[in-house]
């Protein structure tokens, strides 16, 4: 898999999702119950907003002083005799584990959810390279049984599946005989896995932030398969955006919280590790220790109008209350980043040529902001590339037509009179039953979804009655 | 150990910040601006925000003392089905004058295989916290060479024993004394975990299902 997990046109990739009751049913039931986990959990913290404002600082000044954290990093891996290695591109970044797969020999890998992995296309490099590697959190795990079938969520991948579909997959790719209770569908996923664990060459994780002042990695998990990743193969690999990064264990507590709180409504999850080379004395753990920082497009993003898209965690807060997100899902992203920060960080990691919808699928409401727990302005950043998609010329020529219209006659006192005047006997032939059932691509757009009831008759308007009651108030 | 391709990289970094590589930075107090959204709390207290909280996170709390932890921990090793036990070297286990039949120690000279073996077959692993965290539940372990990494997640069970003097309010305080230790020039272990309960995971249907990878139950027995 890459950034793009679907190369069909926006609309298609819609349509599907709108079309897809069980999806859209299981997205609205999750947002709904993630939604208030997340709420209970920052309430019983109290200070939400403090400590949201603190979360927002710490990145911010991890940012702005970012090459100064990531060479600290650096040299205190160095120190503990583990491996830093930068990559500007993604190619860099995956030629560089195919390497040290390559040299170690090693066949069997196990994997905890990374998505900068994904990013950098390092399952389809190194299966290429001959070697096992499977996805060991229960969620991917599913989706790497199902050919690969891409995520939906940031926090929850496997979201749009039922338990019944899990079951049919795990019953014909690795001969499960069960029943489809969670319970049984875990638990020989359970027995599965764990064997993986115990035979793997090399383990590869991501990193939810590495500690700049300790030379280490943090893994946030609820499974606990980041840990046995990182604990059980000689090698571990760990891959983190350059951005992921805290200057101290402090700062990583804080936004630990605010992550827990905002993905699962936990106050922490079960398993929250702190790991890096193995140290004297130490039996477990990897001898040898590789962090991978990537780039690939986000030095582009440092110091730009975006810079605060660089703030997010991962929590997937946004998703949860997004109401796009809740009709279409994540697979219309078309991105292993989906919802409102996918919609942010997509076109800017993946180009316009590709990405070019997506700040648009967005209703504005500004419900990603106001949840974010690092205070991204997501909805001004939807804005922002809404400008420069439209400053670019790369919407269609008709709809650019229909907009310069529509401005035109909005800014116009007199010309939007006259049209509110004609606007009923104009639409009578779109119209039916009071409500216009045709008409040109933006109607179409709008009345697809939703109604448009016909305009009303001059002498019906409010204009006209606001007119006839000029210096009769009072009547 | 080596460092790859720093110089340009963090170069390419501060030049899109629009100045040059910088070499200090003074961090921000945080303490000054993290919310007390607590209060002082007792030492009464915090045990019993710590035994509400384990309700939720699915881990089962036990007021024991040092006269009969050895009998509390063989109930519960039984509770558990008994079998084989592995326990970390920790100095405490000896201090309690603790013993287990059927069980196997965490040892650097056991080596790597062996400790894992050990781990992957035994049902119940017992430990000592090294911090206890009432507001979520959590027990802080560090990794040493008499106490690994899987020995916290192979086990079938999870015991973690807490000695009361080191509950404190919540992750703050903890992660500040680490820290403290770092910037004194403490090596601290390889892997310092934040284990809060049993693995569990919502994976499939949103639905929790607990031991997905790690332990099946947790326990943790005060004293």
């Amino acid at each position: 898999m890459s950034l793009q997990t679907d190369k069909r046109e926006f609309n298609e990739r819609t349509t599907d999702g709108i079309g897809n009751p069980f999806m859209r049913n299981a997205v609205s039931s999750a947002q709904d119950s993630l939604k208030t986990r997340r709420l209970t959990a920052a309430a019983s913290l109290g200070d939400w907003e403090q400590w949201r404002t603190l979360g927002q600082q710490i990145r911010q000044h991890t940012l702005k002083h970012l090459d100064y954290y990531l060479g600290q990093l650096a040299d205190n891996i160095e120190k503990k005799g583990g491996h830093i290695y930068f990559a500007k591109t993604k190619e860099e970044a995956s030629d560089y584990i195919r390497d040290i797969i390559v040299k170690k020999k090693a066949k069997k890998i196990v994997k905890s959810k990374s998505m900068v992995t994904e990013e950098i296309e390092m399952n389809h490099v190194l299966m290429e390279a001959g070697c096992e590697l499977i996805e060991t959190d229960l969620g991917e795990y599913i989706l790497q049984m199902d050919d690969w079938d891409p995520p939906s969520h940031i926090v929850a991948p496997a979201l749009h599946k039922d338990r019944t579909q899990i079951q049919s997959v795990f019953t014909e790719k690795l001969g499960y005989t069960g029943d489809e209770s969670p319970e049984n569908l875990a638990r020989f996923a359970r027995t599965v896995l764990r064997q993986k664990f115990l035979e793997a060459d090399v383990g590869i994780t991501g990193c939810n932030f590495a500690v700049a002042n300790l030379g280490a990695i943090n893994l946030v998990t609820n499974e606990g398969n980041g840990d046995l990743t990182a604990a059980i193969p000689k090698t571990h690999i760990a891959v983190m955006g350059m951005e992921r990064i805290v200057p101290t264990l402090e700062e990583m507590e804080v936004l630990d919280n605010l992550l827990c709180r905002s993905a699962v409504g936990q106050k922490l999850t079960s398993y929250i590790s702190v790991i890096g080379p193995s140290a004297s004395g130490e039996t477990d753990g990897p001898e040898d220790f590789h962090l991978v920082v990537v780039d690939n497009g986000r030095s582009d993003i440092l110091g730009s109008e975006f810079n605060e898209a660089l703030q997010c965690i991962r929590c997937g807060a946004c998703l949860n209350v997004c109401p796009v997100y809740r009709h279409i899902g994540g697979h219309a992203y078309g991105s292993i980043y989906p919802g409102p920060i996918g919609a942010v960080i997509t076109p800017l990691l993946g180009g316009y040529d590709d990405y070019k919808e997506l700040p648009f699928a967005s209703s504005l409401c500004a419900a990603c902001t106001d949840v974010c727990p690092v205070k991204i302005p997501l909805h001004e950043q939807l804005i922002l590339h809404r400008q420069k998609i439209v400053k670019e010329k790369r919407t269609g020529a008709v709809e650019r037509l229909q907009m310069k219209t529509a401005g035109r006659l909005l800014s116009s006192r007199v010309l939007f009179g006259k049209a509110l005047r004609f606007a009923n006997p104009a639409s009578r032939l779109l119209s039916r039953h009071g409500r216009i059932v045709r008409g040109p691509e933006l109607v179409r757009g709008w009345i697809n979804t939703r109604d448009l009831s016909q305009p009303v008759k001059q002498q019906d308007s409010f204009r006209a009655w606001l007119d006839k009651r000029k210096g009769g108030a009072g009547q | 150990m080596t460092v790859s391709g720093k110089d340009s990289f963090l170069n390419h970094i501060a030049s899109k910040l629009g100045r040059e590589r910088i070499y200090d930075v003074q961090r921000p107090d945080l303490q000054a601006l993290a919310p007390d959204s607590y209060g002082s709390l007792t030492a009464d207290e915090l045990i019993e925000m710590l035994k509400e909280q384990c309700f939720f996170i699915h881990t089962q709390v036990i007021e024991s003392n040092a006269e009969i932890l050895q009998q509390t921990l063989d109930d519960l090793v039984a509770a558990n089905g008994g079998g084989s036990v592995i326990t970390s070297g920790d100095a405490r286990f000896a201090e309690y004058g603790l013993e287990f039949a059927n069980a196997s120690v965490w040892e650097e000279a056991a080596g790597r295989e062996q400790n894992i073996l050990r781990s992957e077959a035994a049902n119940t692993a017992i430990v000592f916290a090294d911090y206890a965290l009432a507001e979520s539940g959590t027990v802080v372990v560090e990794s040493r060479p008499d106490q690994g990494r899987a020995l916290h997640f192979l086990p079938a069970h999870y015991i973690a024993v807490i000695e009361k003097k080191r509950i404190m309010l919540r992750s703050t305080r903890a992660a500040a004394d680490l820290n403290r230790r770092i910037q004194a020039g403490e090596l601290l272990g390889s892997s310092i975990n934040f284990i809060s309960g049993p693995s569990n995971s919502a994976d499939i249907e949103m639905k929790l299902v607990v031991g997905v990878h790690g332990p099946l139950r947790a326990a943790y027995v005060l004293i």
